[in-house]
């Protein structure tokens, strides 16, 4: 993909388009983008240029009233979300288009391959997928749309990969494609005959297990289809197992164009032992947890693919759960040694599972689990790094290796980059991949990958409804708008502070009062518990120091955390915390609920959303949240921006994820209030002045943004080196991950990794 | 002795006038077009210089701007 600004979910660029079949092979050969693109969407084209906004063509169905739904011919599909078909119709579209953007009234679809790739992946059928928009649309169905579905679905799906009782099988419903794959040389070689070549095809056929539970039947009739297609008989063959890898190259788009999915059918295999654990009785899966886990379940077997869920929508609660269904051997990732931590204790909490069939893998505690079968957690990073271990972690590791998991649990996916993941698919034989993420945004463009390398999306919740269920926080957005002072503006523009700017509009002193305002208000009115991010470790130290509060940076040492954390949660004492983006993922907090953001990560989309989620875990009774209950918003997000500053590109930037979502940013200007200021800091011009020169004398290091290198393996931490950054990209703490590739503005600052060790000492010395 | 100088009046709010300033700074001497700094929020400079003082601006604030690609 071209490192174009728009999100992966807009539709492809051009430039692909108009790639030659050539440039596109090429592209696919360092494996990076195994997607296709070819076929089908040219007249996408035609619409970009002339007609773009022309629908005047569309022809009105008489009953238009009824139906939900507006197609378009350039695969944007518009939903009316005030239609009493209109919870029918999500579900149905979800599971066949991406979410563009969905405020509370009017909800924006594009079909695009890899949407209509996971449509057909969790049993749709190209004709159900017409005819049930077509029954949904006000209009025609436009025949370029038809034309489109066609073309994108022709082969996907067609296949499947299935590994019963640890043979491989290639499984299809069409003896044809079964017959076309086969004569390809590799595949063919690959095949294991059981009984007679000679038979007609010699393909096994059998009838398949009923579909589904409690998944489709909501539905309308029609969109009832899953269970259609799984009433076929379907034809399979062997192949060998050391060849899979082979053949499932060769069914790539690049080559036979049949990209095979995999189903693991846990049922019936009776090889790997069982693990005895159940959901215990409170572990209630919400309407939306079920969903999502009837998406995976749907065929009595389990399909690999990512689900995607807001935090604080209970994303381990699904993990779990699946975990319980399988019943076999889980290997679980995660992205540091804290949500190790949280996940294993989300394993007792849901499970019935023995505390000796759980255990923790990480540079802190190396534990092994008794018996044959077990849940591990551990980090990416501890299975795919790549140098010397300990010689403890060898023989973990080596067991990992060795062990057929039957589900491979794979926890914020969107962090992990695509290296990472071909190396734990690799290194992990496991029958079942599930990928569970918050937001499936990447600033990197990646997707793509995850599609291949884990499975498409199984499903993805919509933030309002659960919002308006009372599933997850009713959050107030605003956008503090703070004047740079005269002196912090002058400084700001001067040419030679150009790698101090961020450190200066972080630290304007009328962005600090309006934080300490907020800090005060929320805590003696409201009685909240607030948590401060900051990027910036300067900043960070900065604001904690003056106002004395806690904090929690990259360096502060897991003892210190754990105790901080626990006065957070615990003492009327400790209402507010100070995190660098150490918070941004995975520390739980569950009794924050309100943020107040002073600096972020230039324009991550992802680490805004990320952030608001560590507030959306619904607090106080169920009824209080609903609409119209006592406290509509009980949850408040600010993010404090100096005007006139890069900060305002970077704000509004960060800010469409969540929009897309539905959410709206009540912009602030007078915060302080006029009548209020001097009781707060830097109410005097030559306190100003000093923190000024604070700024303007520390060093370019001190005041750039953090790097973090947590949790690597024991040995790992002295290769770093030689990874130049690798390693704590893998904790998706570093700023390649979120790099912003918007070249073409002016005035980006690219922030440049520093040596990380230097820093740490500063601080360290500082603060003991 | 009166030296009467024709120029143009500008009001704007303190970091803009920060911007102009620093501008002006920047230039050589000979295309300076601050007059007086009357206060923080008030600048007299010369009368041509508007337009290229607009568009100085309106580039600072693009820049500063984030607009949904298409």
């Amino acid at each position: 993909m071209g490192h174009h600004g728009h999100g992966d979910k807009s539709r492809p660029s051009k430039k692909i388009k108009f790639a030659s079949k050539e440039e596109y092979r090429a592209s696919t050969a360092d494996d990076d983008h195994y997607y296709p693109e070819e076929g089908g969407d040219d007249f996408r084209d035609g619409e970009r240029e002339g007609k773009k906004m022309d629908f005047t063509k569309l022809e009105l169905k008489p009953d238009h009233g009824n139906r939900p739904l507006w197609a378009c011919a350039d695969g944007r599909i518009f939903l009316e979300t005030f239609s009493p078909l209109y919870k029918q119709a999500y579900d149905f579209l979800i599971a066949i288009a991406e979410p563009v953007c969905r405020p509370e009234s009017m909800h924006e679809y594009n079909l695009t391959p890899h949407s209509l790739y996971a449509a057909v992946s969790v049993g749709l059928e190209t004709e159900t997928i017409i005819a049930v928009l077509s029954k949904l649309s006000k209009t025609k169905l436009p025949k370029e749309m038809i034309d489109f579905i066609h073309a994108s679905t022709a082969n996907y799906g067609k296949v499947k990969l299935v590994l019963k009782k640890n043979r491989y099988f290639i499984e299809s419903p069409f003896p044809e494609v079964l017959k076309r794959l086969l004569a390809d040389e590799a595949i063919g070689k690959a095949r294991i005959s059981s009984e007679g070549m000679h038979g007609k095809d010699g393909f096994t056929v059998s009838k398949p297990v009923n579909e589904i539970e409690g998944g489709h039947d909501e539905l309308i009739n029609e969109v009832d289809v899953a269970a259609a297609a799984e009433e076929k008989e379907t034809h399979s063959f062997e192949i060998d197992p050391a060849q899979v890898e082979n053949v499932k190259q060769r069914c790539l788009p690049n080559a036979l164009n049949y990209p095979m999915m995999e189903e693991y059918d846990f049922r019936n295999d009776t090889v790997n032992p069982d693990l005895d654990m159940e959901l215990k009785p409170q572990a209630q899966p919400r309407p939306y947890q079920e969903k999502s886990l009837s998406k995976m379940f749907g065929n009595g077997r389990a399909r690999s693919g990512i689900i995607v869920l807001p935090c604080g929508a209970g994303k381990s609660l699904v993990g779990v759960s699946a975990a319980s269904r399988i019943k076999k051997s889980c290997l679980c990732l995660a992205t540091n040694a804290v949500s190790v931590d949280q996940w294993a204790f989300q394993f007792k909490l849901w499970s019935t599972i023995r505390e000796e069939q759980i255990c923790r893998f990480t540079s802190d505690s190396k534990e092994r689990f008794r018996g044959n079968v077990g849940v591990v957690v551990t980090t990416y990073n501890m299975v795919a790094f790549g140098g010397k271990r300990s010689e403890e972690s060898e023989k973990i590791i080596e067991e990992i290796r060795n062990r057929e998991w039957g589900l491979l649990l794979m926890d914020e996916v969107h962090v992990v980059p695509a290296h990472m993941f071909r190396k734990v698919i690799s290194i992990t034989k496991s029958h079942c991949k599930l990928g569970l993420t918050a937001t499936l945004v990447r600033e990197d463009e990646r997707i793509t990958d995850l599609n291949f390398l884990i499975g498409p999306k199984l499903y993805e919740a919509n933030w309002l409804d659960l919002v308006k269920g009372g599933f997850i926080a009713n959050v107030q957005c605003a956008e503090v708008w703070c004047p740079m002072t005269k002196e912090f503006f002058a400084e700001y523009l001067k040419k030679e502070n150009s790698k101090k700017r961020q450190a200066l509009y972080v630290m304007n002193p009328n962005k600090f009062r309006a934080c300490e305002f907020l800090i005060r208000f929320h805590e003696q009115q409201r009685g909240d518990k607030i948590i401060v991010f900051a990027d910036n470790l300067f900043a960070l130290t900065e604001y904690a120091m003056k106002l004395r509060k806690p904090m929690i940076y990259g360096a502060t040492s897991h003892v210190e955390r754990t105790k901080i954390l626990e006065a957070f949660k615990t003492s009327k004492e400790v209402n507010t915390i100070f995190l660098s983006k150490v918070g941004d993922n995975s520390i739980d907090i569950p009794e924050a609920n309100v943020i107040i953001q002073i600096s972020s990560h230039a324009g991550s989309r992802r680490q805004e959303a990320q952030r608001l989620g560590r507030i959306l875990r619904a607090k106080g009774k169920h009824q209080d949240r609903m609409a119209g209950g006592k406290e509509e918003y009980n949850a408040f997000f600010y993010s404090l921006v100096s005007t006139d500053t890069q900060e305002m590109y970077y704000s509004t930037k960060r800010q469409q994820f969540l929009i897309d979502q539905g959410y709206s940013f009540k912009v602030i200007t007078s915060l302080p209030p006029s009548d209020s200021g001097s009781e707060l800091s830097y109410h005097r011009l030559d306190e100003q002045l000093q923190l000024l020169g604070k700024v303007l004398s520390a060093g370019d290091d001190a005041v750039g943004l953090e790097q973090l290198d947590e949790d690597a393996d024991d040995v790992a931490l002295q290769k770093a080196r030689r990874y130049v950054g690798s390693m704590s990209a893998m904790s998706g703490a570093k700023g390649m991950v979120y790099m912003e590739y918007n070249s073409g503005k002016k005035g980006l600052i690219k922030n440049k990794p520093k040596d990380p060790t230097k820093r740490h000492q500063l601080f360290k010395k500082r603060f003991g | 002795m009166v030296n009467a100088v024709k120029g143009l009046y500008l009001s704007c709010d303190i970091p803009m006038a920060q911007f102009i300033i620093n501008m002006n700074a920047s230039l050589p001497q000979s295309q300076k077009f601050i007059i007086h700094v009357l206060d923080n929020t008030h600048l007299f400079v010369r009368s041509d210089m508007a337009g290229m003082i607009r568009s100085a601006i309106s580039d600072f604030r693009d820049a500063n701007t984030y607009e949904k690609p298409a």
